[in-house]
């Protein structure tokens, strides 16, 4: 197992050593932040900025997962997978690996929002609190970055990939609750919002910035994250026999 | 037991077969898998090192079976792939350390620089491998692949794209390598490397083996001496028994010959004798090339040896 770690290893040396990269993955998130949090002239709240950063939260981990599809099809583009599944080491930790420094990595984004939001006037939260939104920005993110893998392996092309993110990320993010409470919301977004799988992240967090404790919600994206993960561990095996 | 047989491989990619019934026995031997692009080299070590499954047919790697025991298969080998795959933005000892560490060597920082200093990669191997020639950087996927001492080395098409010198070193090292008793599977489209380096080597053409054994008996078994002959003047061929006319283009006459020493002065005594100037005679003996195209001929056409079909097929070279 510790080839997991391994895999992560390496992606993690990659990415930290692509400055631009990583300037921009950090920057953007924040960016989106101030404009946005700032900027909007906004009625129906009181702080505008606690409201939305549930929102760009999510929205980050969203990105971030969904842009981690696109290594695994570099590597398999490239010829690294196919020197990875010759490896005697158990070939499930390749995929595993990829999730875990998607996951990590968007941890790392979400953690610069969490502070520039204080920065710019979020209210603080108790450290139970910010265990409670990073546990479920994990659990989400784990979600999210193992169907983008999983995608990644049937994808042809970095292309095809691209524009399976685009289809994906932009109207799930527009259609959810990251901008505005459901109450101001007309009523077809309404019904498309209460079913989108980002509102049901962001509505967890701010029940959790609102003092309560989201178990059920918690609970349900926990399973939903151990049969996701099971799912994309079976078909990583079907593909790569 | 040996390192690798194979039985009946065959694989189809929908209806067209890229390996057709491939049945060898290799062991403590540096092999070669020659043929053109297209001809089911690459296919065949995908489906030894349990990367794609045979259609049909088995193979075995170290006694274990490549489509039930592909973990201990992995095990006993190493795989270096046709196309270059190593990380540039790490350096070179990085690049090796990860494979050990995927490996799980108990000492993977000593081991790495043992497999550096093997490949003559130890002054460089700080640098970010983007600053590597490509020979460095074949030699340092030969490190990567050494680090945990496999029985059997898979190597795809090794020195495609190198330069003179450093294909040279890359036999070199796999030549080091068979002598401390490694056996190495090796493909390549250079019948000439093949000539020099292989213990044995396999001729596919189309999927299928259209020759197999040490590259000089296959060179001895052709019986054939290749003479070409620069004349000027009014030119009749000469004709005998065991000499064969294989092409003429301009002043430059070609003949096969059973035995090329005694053909040498009847040719240049009858071409004389017949008007001829005959400037320069020269005899070569048949190189992995020609066995190549003797035995494509054979394949197309499952008679004997067709010398028609030959002479066609060394005028094509031309
Ligand atoms: N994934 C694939 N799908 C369909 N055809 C393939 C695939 N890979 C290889 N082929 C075909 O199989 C034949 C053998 O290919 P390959 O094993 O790569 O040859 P070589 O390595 O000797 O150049 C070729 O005709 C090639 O076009
Ligand atoms: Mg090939």
């Amino acid at each position: 197992m510790s080839s997991i770690w391994y895999y992560m290893e390496r992606d993690m040396i990659k990415w930290l050593r692509g400055r631009v990269a990583v300037i921009s993955l950090l920057i953007m998130p924040a960016a989106w932040l101030i404009f946005v949090g700032l900027a909007l002239p906004v009625t129906f709240t009181g702080n505008y900025l606690d409201f939305i950063t549930p929102g760009i939260l999510v929205m980050t981990m969203l990105a971030s997962s969904m842009a981690g599809g696109t290594l695994l099809i570099f590597d398999k583009i490239l010829g690294f997978l196919n020197k990875f599944l010759a490896l005697p080491s158990p070939r499930e930790s390749i995929l595993f690996g990829k999730i875990l420094f998607i996951t990590i990595r968007g941890v790392i984004q979400s953690t610069i929002i969490l502070v520039v939001a204080t920065l710019i006037g979020a209210t603080i939260l108790s450290l139970a609190q910010y265990g409670m939104i990073y546990l479920i920005l994990v659990l989400f993110g784990l979600v999210i970055s193992g169907i983008a893998t999983t995608v990644a392996l049937y994808v042809e092309d970095h292309d095809s990939y691209a524009a399976f993110n685009t289809l994906i990320t932009m109207p799930l993010f527009f259609t959810s609750s990251a901008l505005m409470p459901y109450s101001v919301m007309p009523p077809w977004l309404r019904a498309i919002a209460s079913v989108n799988p980002l509102s049901f992240a962001i509505d967890a967090i701010r029940s959790v910035e609102s003092g309560m404790v989201p178990f059920i919600q918690v609970g349900i994206l926990a399973i939903l994250c151990v049969v996701v993960l099971a799912v994309c561990m079976q078909v990583f095996r079907k593909m790569t026999v | 037991m040996n390192a690798i047989e194979t039985h009946d491989l065959t694989r189809y990619y929908h209806s067209l077969c890229a390996v057709d019934h491939l049945s060898l026995s290799i062991n403590n031997e540096i092999f070669g898998l020659l043929g053109p692009n297209g001809s089911g080299k690459t296919t065949t070590v995908l489906m030894l090192t349990t990367l794609l499954h045979p259609t049909e047919g088995t193979a075995s790697v170290c006694g274990y079976d490549i489509a039930r025991e592909g973990e201990k298969v992995r095990r006993q080998l190493s795989y270096v792939p046709q196309e270059m795959a190593v990380d540039i933005k790490m350096t070179g000892r990085e690049n090796v350390l990860f494979f050990a560490h995927l490996y799980g060597i108990p000492r993977a920082k000593d081991k790495t620089d043992e497999v550096l200093a093997v490949m003559e990669l130890t002054d460089r191997a700080d640098d970010l491998i983007r600053t590597y020639s490509g020979g460095m950087l074949r030699r340092l996927e030969l490190a990567q692949a050494l680090v945990h001492d496999p029985a059997v080395l898979f190597l795809d098409e090794p020195t495609i794209g190198l330069d003179v010198a450093a294909r040279k070193k890359i036999w070199e090292h796999i030549g080091a390598l068979r002598k401390s008793g490694m056996t190495i599977f090796v493909t390549t489209h250079y019948m000439d490397e093949a000539d020099l380096y292989c213990d044995r080597v396999g001729i596919i053409s189309k999927g299928k083996v259209v020759a197999l054994g040490q590259p000089s008996a296959l060179k001895s078994e052709l019986m054939t001496d290749i003479i070409t002959a620069k004349v000027s003047g009014p030119v009749s061929i000469p004709t005998r028994e065991g000499i064969f006319l294989v092409g003429q283009a301009a002043d430059e006459i070609t003949f096969t010959a059973e035995n090329g020493r005694e053909a040498l002065p009847y040719l240049a005594q009858a071409l004389s004798a017949n008007g001829a100037i005959v400037h320069s005679l020269s005899l070569r003996e048949p190189t992995l090339d020609d066995v190549f195209l003797h035995a494509v001929g054979n394949q197309d056409e499952p008679r004997n040896f067709d010398d028609h079909q030959f002479r066609t097929m060394l005028r094509r070279r031309k």
